[in-house]
């Protein structure tokens, strides 16, 4: 049906690039997706909860996996970004860069060179709050569900004992990078994004004190697979916080910072609040506001929200925090509907920064703010997060309607 | 034909210390199978050849890998379509969970053995159900903008588009608007209403049909093959393929809104208020005007949900009011003001007026006065209750859904989409927004969630790529999301059919009709395979080729139950295969281990069990059962919508059946997990484990 | 419950003089709890930002906050939405000048660049006129003698005469402010006679404290310190210079204690005043819009100072040009001492005045 051949070329390989690469793929037409992490779901897949269901990311990236194990027409490269674009709509030329891949895809993930690999890295996908070890499988849900290598932390040929004790020959650690080149009909970017750097904000003292989180480690901290197991701890003293706050626009619709709102942390905020009264049903929960954006339908779980008489909406912004001895921290903000300046002290402050786009080398239209604006050259296709800030829900949309835009005229 | 079937059973990743491999391979031999080979990694490249060359050499059409998990290798194990694979989960459910070389690990490894062969045994391969004269035309019903860009889009892909609308005109709301929101920078300036454009680019496509003052007198059919009876004067019929919904919305009744003042003169809604200038742009505007956010919305006493766009609009009113009438004062009462993401550039463009004024504040109070309103505001910004004179009152109301009635579905669940909430026509909105219960049709814009005109662009885009998609799965004999490609549909040997309805009334995506006697009329391109209809069935009359009532009833028989005085008692668990089994590959990988008791069976959905194998199972000497499914309620997680719901209501009648064979409820028992709640598996089934344990072996063993 | 009628003028003459935004504030009271100032209930600037952008002119004029805020910045350098509370709250202040001017043009002239020639105009003819009256309106022989050119009696007579008249009219304008403080407040029933709450705030007007606690301007206390030191001195030396005209045989020479504190007290402003032109100058960020009143005061006290040392160095060094600089110096002083209610060098009454008045309510800063 279609008689352009070639295929499409999918950048990022979060929640939206997935998205578009099943749906394209599904209609019949071949795709290409590369992603620069190890693994496929981007930001999503460790998230503890989607708002707001409080259903887990992974549920949804189970099926959307499935898809792409089943389908023929897509093919996948991990660890691989792009590095030049050339060409026309219907004929693009890329140039794709793939790190060294010193685990092949033939690995079993049994587990065995992780035991005995004496090097350790911080792990990125807790944002650093834990350690792995330089050979590591990304999370228990990774796709592709095989182990990777840190480059900075192995020792390489010099230790050698993950290659000694692997049974299926699966480790290289001679491998190269490698570059090389494909033929596409259209591009979809869909590098996504990563959360401002709450380090940023001075007058909050991210970077001082330990208790103060952001809401994407946040994330992670309760997760299952997380640090904390399914537990919120402070992380001066492993204990557990009774008396949380949130700071919302943390940089956000702030000029010193992000001028505009990102969409998500408000309904994310209410989730974290929810998540928390659901494990601890005794704790107390502040979540300080300048507009509550819960758009659409999800106003029922600010209603539900509304009702827990536990946690409590204050209309105000964040000024300041500062840290006791005790390593709480005291929040200071006016509560405007009162008109009256209040502290705050809560045993963990999690801080709801906002979505910056992931940024991509390449040379498209971008706006002030590095979003990459939808207006680019025919066949090129910015989508979800790298184009403004959305939520799941809406980024998946924007992928579903990249898929179409991408095969037209095609 | 004969069944040649291949086994090869691997003894890498732990599988071959955990257990003994040359026992284990005997049970292939008492099985009757062609061959039965074993090898130290079946997914390397010489494993995979090994079984390859077997195929070809042997003519092997049944193969078995006992291994890791079938969510793992799939890529590697992939053999032709004509061959039926069953992935023996070895590792993840027998080796990494269980003590290594123990009497009860090689028990349940050899169960599962079994019930591999038995499975293949009792398959075949699907044959996909391919139905003639697939129509690749596709039906937008609304005109509007989320129509009339869902028929521009799917025209641009090469479809010819039937566009329809009950109205003689096309556009929708946006005929009128005097201006719209600007979606993408400058923030500064309002646009024009793009309908018009809209309309001329539908022009020039000639694969796209316009048919106005037109309604749908009756829809047949299934994807591929939807026969639309229109009425436009007289009728007319035409074939699509799929469909396309964007009825849109209606502005809520402000009507009901006295309290806000509506009824008196001067106060209108923002629906109105558009209308008004769009009609007359050069008529004076009052000098103060005030807009009233959230007027019926957000609100338990009227629509309680955000309708997502009156913010937009009053922001947009505001300022073309102050560029029409530089004497005009604006004023706007809010709750919050919602302009979400880029759109906060929009607010700070329209606050920069000096002549636009806002406060968060609830309506406390509006009188008439000589000339004019006077409205008292209370829990305002400003430190203290304050009183508005002003001559004009916008009330910004919200959004509610058309309803897809119209449609005219000539299915037996119904005219219209299942709606969700507040009649809005969505499902599982957050991972696949265009989840449909009626497959082949997609709802886009205002219907399926309160949006705004970008938004419903993008939206209609979307759901034109599904319409899109049915298509072609439905001419490759497929099946879409969740399960895509799958091949497979339910047969129904009506000889044994009772017409008691349960499949008609109980199938999630209304894929059954009925003859006036209630007998179920498949239409196979709207079956989403689920086999929640297999689970209803009392009949056992609906089966897949893949999965039948009778190859799980076989693979249960298949199982070794220990007698009585062995104390090793046999649980079934029933898994679902979506979110529960990935769940136990985890718990696996993890290294968490629970009772060796137990002997699993995934299924498609919860909601497929049927009583049958469950009497089956306490037939056979199981102790219990165990099924294991994703949440139900208002928040589901079931893919297919209701499935572990109704094995919840089910589960009424099943333990019916458990007190006439006279046994106890407890026998019975269903979980429900999330599919990271992988740690609490142990628990969930050593505690049931415990429990039968306590009631004791089943009477029915040895009988 | 108040009524509301926006007043545009009032809100637009805001944006003009403070060279900010007003608009874009979405209310989200960053401003006030970054202010270290600001009380816990009620603290400004939040709730002042909404009512000027809603143009209500009678709740800022006659506000207590408006006074209390010291101008640190604070709020301007942490406002999202880029708007500068401090310079708002600044041009609150310069129009509150005008609107309690008495008369009103002296109000009006003052505040107002176009103006300009008038407001120096007056004391030109005015002490031109003084000195005609004298007889000494003539460059006088011999060595530079200035009580030759502007007789002792006729200089302290005159002077302390106008100035008396202002600060009468200033008062009046004060005893409105106090009055429309009052009307703000009318729940409240102020407590203590004025001097009693003067003196217990004169640990924040004689130490500067309020001044202390701002993040965005270490240097301001200090300078704000010379400059107060220095003019107190000033006024000191002067009353002194006054009295030794009397008692004395004047002038004194350059050993004698007084005039070795007025030469300090001189310094200390120079030094002062250099500090705060420099910041206004070079550090726009952190030191807000300069308006024509800031610069008004700031230039008209500088002048004054240096034309007072050069004056002085004048006589000593017998220049011919003493008188006429002399004469300079005098329309230096005329412009501190006698446009004081109507300048920027009101603040010094009306945050007193609203300083005191904010005692008698105990609305304590932080």
């Amino acid at each position: 049906m279609y008689k352009n051949q070639k295929p499409v070329l999918i950048i990022g390989g979060g929640m939206s690039g997935v998205t578009t690469a099943v749906e394209i793929t599904e209609v019949g037409k071949e795709v290409i997706l590369i992603e620069k992490n190890p693994y496929l779901g981007g930001n999503v897949v460790k998230f503890n909860s989607y708002f707001p269901k409080l259903c887990p990311p992974t549920c949804g990236l189970e099926i959307n996996f499935r898809r792409i194990k089943q389908n023929s027409r897509i093919k996948y490269y991990t660890s691989t970004e792009v590095q030049k674009i050339s060409g026309k709509k219907g004929d693009f030329k890329v140039k794709l860069k793939s790190a060294p891949q010193y685990v092949k895809n033939n690995c079993t993930a049994c587990g065995k060179c992780f035991d005995v690999c004496p090097e350790e890295r911080p792990d990125e996908f807790n944002y650093g709050f834990t350690k792995t070890k330089a050979i590591y499988l990304p999370h228990e849900m990774a796709f592709p569900y095989k182990f990777s290598i840190d480059d900075e932390y192995c020792k390489k040929e010099s230790c050698n004992k993950c290659v000694e004790i692997c049974e299926y020959n699966a480790i290289d650690l001679s491998a190269k990078e490698e570059v090389f080149n494909l033929e596409v009909s259209s591009v979809v970017i869909a590098t996504g994004w990563k959360n401002y750097d709450a380090s940023k904000i001075d007058n909050l003292n991210y970077s001082t004190s330990k208790n103060i989180i952001t809401n994407v480690e946040f994330e992670r901290f309760i997760a299952s697979n997380g640090p904390g197991q399914n537990k919120l701890l402070r992380v001066s003293d492993n204990s557990e916080p009774k008396r949380i706050a949130f700071v919302q626009c943390a940089g956000s619709r702030d000029e010193n910072h992000l001028p505009y709102c990102s969409a998500v942390c408000c309904s994310a905020s209410l989730k974290h609040a929810l998540t928390i009264q659901q494990l601890y049903p005794n704790s107390e929960v502040k979540i300080f506001y300048i507009d509550l954006r819960v758009a659409g339908r999800n106003e029922d779980f600010l209603v539900k929200v509304q009702d827990n008489k536990s946690i409590e909406l204050v209309k105000g912004k964040v000024g300041k925090i500062t840290e006791t001895e005790a390593n709480n921290l005291i929040l200071e903000a006016e509560d405007i509907l009162s008109g009256k300046k209040m502290k705050y002290e809560a045993n963990m402050v999690v801080l709801a920064t906002g979505i910056v786009p992931s940024g991509i080398n390449l040379n498209l239209n971008k706006d002030q703010n590095n979003f990459i604006s939808d207006l680019q050259s025919e066949g090129i296709f910015p989508v979800a997060c790298s184009r403004k800030p959305m939520d799941v829900s809406s980024s998946v949309k924007d992928a579903t309607a990249a898929a179409l835009k991408a095969i037209q005229n095609n | 034909m004969n069944k040649k079937i291949g086994v090869y059973i691997c003894s890498g990743c732990e599988i071959g210390k955990s257990i003994d491999i040359e026992k284990l391979s005997q049970v292939a031999s008492e099985n009757n199978v062609t061959i039965c080979k074993n090898h130290s990694s079946l997914c390397s490249v010489e494993g995979f050849d090994l079984i390859n060359n077997d195929i070809e050499n042997e003519n092997l059409d049944r193969i078995v890998i006992a291994a890791c998990s079938p969510r793992t290798k799939t890529e590697i194990f992939n053999f032709p379509e004509n061959i039926i694979l069953e992935r023996t989960n070895l590792r993840e459910q027998v080796a990494w969970c269980y003590e290594p070389d123990e009497e009860d690990t090689q028990m349940a490894a050899e169960d599962y053995l079994r019930m591999s062969i038995t499975k293949v045994n009792n398959i075949e391969v699907p044959k996909p159900f391919i139905a003639e004269n697939i129509s690749s035309e596709i039906l937008v019903v609304g005109g509007g903008i989320t129509g009339i860009t869902s028929a521009i889009e799917g025209a641009k892909a090469g479809y010819t588009i039937h566009l329809i609308e009950k109205e003689e005109k096309l556009g929708g709301w946006l005929n009128k608007l005097h201006k719209q929101i600007p979606y993408r920078a400058p923030y500064d300036t309002l646009i024009n209403p793009e309908i018009k454009d809209r309309i001329k680019e539908l022009g020039q496509y000639d694969n796209i049909k316009i048919y106005t003052s037109t309604t749908i007198n009756r829809i047949d059919g299934q994807p591929g093959q939807f026969e639309v009876c229109l009425q436009n004067g007289k009728e007319e019929k035409i074939t699509v393929g799929s469909i396309v919904t964007s009825m849109g919305w209606n502005p809520y009744d402000a009507s009901k809104l006295s309290h806000l003042g509506y009824g008196k003169s001067n106060v209108l809604s923002n629906v109105e208020f558009e209308e008004l200038v769009k009609n007359n742009p050069d008529k004076a505007l009052p000098k103060n005007i005030l807009f009233i956010q959230c007027a019926g919305s957000r609100d338990k006493d009227h629509l309680p949900y955000c309708s997502n766009f009156c913010c937009g609009t009053s922001l947009k009113q505001a300022k073309y009011i102050r560029d029409l009438s530089p004497e005009s004062n604006v004023f706007i009462v809010y709750k919050d003001i919602r302009t979400l993401g880029l759109y906060e550039e929009f607010y700070k463009e329209v606050q920069k007026d000096d002549q636009i004024f806002f406060t968060k504040g609830e309506i406390e109070e509006i009188t008439e006065g000589n000339n004019n309103l006077k409205v008292n505001v209370k829990d305002t910004l400003l430190g203290e209750n304050i009183s508005l004179s002003v001559d004009m009152i916008v009330l910004a109301t919200g959004m509610v859904p058309a309803g897809t009635e119209d449609l005219n579905l000539n299915y037996r669940l119904g005219k219209g989409l299942p709606e969700l909430k507040y009649n809005f026509s969505d499902s599982h909105f957050i991972c696949f927004p265009y989840e449909t219960r009626r497959t082949g049709i997609y709802a886009a814009g205002s219907l399926r969630a309160p949006m705004d005109i970008a938004s419903s662009k993008e939206d209609a885009t979307g759901a034109m790529l599904k319409a899109i998609q049915t298509i072609e799965a439905t001419k490759r004999g497929e099946a879409v999301h969740p399960r895509s490609g799958d091949k497979s549909y339910p047969e129904l040997y009506l000889d044994r059919c009772t017409d008691c309805k349960r499949c008609t009334e109980e199938c999630p995506f209304g894929a059954y009709d009925e003859n006036e006697k209630g007998t179920p009329l498949p239409n196979p391109n709207r079956c989403r395979r689920c086999g929640i209809c297999v689970g209803s069935c009392p009949e056992r009359v609906i089966s897949f080729a893949d999965y039948s009532i009778n190859s799980v009833s076989a693979m249960i028989k298949s199982v070794e139950i220990p007698d009585e005085f062995e104390e090793k008692p046999r649980i079934l668990v029933f898994v679902c295969e979506n979110d529960a089994y990935p769940a136990m590959d985890m718990a696996g990988q993890k290294g968490l281990k629970y009772s060796p008791y137990i002997r699993v069976i995934p299924v498609r959905c919860i909601g497929s069990v049927n009583k049958v194998w469950i009497s089956d199972a306490l037939s056979q000497g199981f102790d219990g059962i165990l099924q294991i499914g994703c949440k139900p309620g208002d928040d589901y997680q079931c893919h297919f919508i209701h499935g572990s719901e109704l094995t919840e209501t089910r589960g009424e009648n099943i333990q019916e059946t458990l007190e006439t064979m006279m046994l106890e409820p407890e026998r019975i028992k269903t979980e429900f997990v999330e599919i990271t709640d992988y740690y609490k598996i142990p628990d969930i089934i050593n505690n049931y484990v415990e429990e039968i344990e306590l009631i004791g072996p089943n009477p029915f063993k040895d009988m | 419950m108040i009524e509301i009628s926006p007043d545009i003028g009032f809100k637009k003459e805001l944006k003009r003089i403070s060279k900010s935004s007003l608009n874009e504030c979405m209310q989200c009271g960053n401003c006030s709890v970054v202010c270290s100032l600001a009380p816990d209930d009620k603290p400004f600037p939040r709730k002042e930002m909404i009512w000027a952008g809603w143009g209500m002119k009678d709740k800022l004029i006659g506000n207590t906050d408006i006074w209390l805020c010291h101008q640190c910045g604070d709020c301007s350098t942490h406002c999202p939405r880029g708007i500068k509370p401090a310079d708002v709250f600044s041009a609150i202040r310069e129009i509150s000048y005008q609107h309690y001017a008495k008369p009103k043009f002296l109000g009006k002239i003052l505040n107002n660049p176009k103006w300009l020639p008038v407001a120096i105009l007056i004391p030109v003819i005015i002490i031109s006129l003084i000195l005609f009256m004298a007889g000494t309106l003539q460059i006088p022989e011999g060595p530079v003698n200035y009580s030759k050119f502007f007789p002792h009696a006729w200089l302290n007579g005159s002077f302390a005469f106008l100035w008396f008249l202002t600060i009468g009219l200033g008062l009046i304008g004060l005893r409105n402010f106090r009055d429309d403080m009052k009307k703000q407040n009318p729940d409240v029933k102020p407590k203590g006679s004025f001097l009693k709450n003067l003196y217990s705030i004169r640990k924040e007007i004689i130490l500067h404290t309020n001044f202390s606690s701002c993040s965005a301007q270490k240097t301001r206390r200090i300078a704000h310190f010379l400059v107060f030191y220095g003019f107190i001195l000033l006024l000191f030396v002067t009353a002194f210079a006054i009295y030794a005209v009397i008692t004395h045989n004047y002038p004194l020479g350059l050993t004698n204690p007084f005039k070795i504190l007025g030469n300090v007290a001189a310094i200390m402003l120079f030094v002062g005043l250099g500090i705060m032109i420099t910041n206004r100058i070079f550090n726009k960020k952190d030191f807000g819009n300069s308006t024509y009143t800031d610069w008004l005061f700031l230039i008209s006290l500088f002048l004054l100072t240096i034309s007072g040392v050069i004056v002085e160095a004048a006589r000593f060094l017998n220049w011919q040009l003493a008188y006429h600089l002399y004469f300079f110096h005098l329309i230096c002083v005329w412009f501190i001492i006698i446009y004081l209610p109507y300048t920027k060098f009101g603040h010094l009454l009306y945050r007193v005045v609203a300083m005191v008045y904010a005692a008698s309510i105990e609305r304590r800063l932080k």
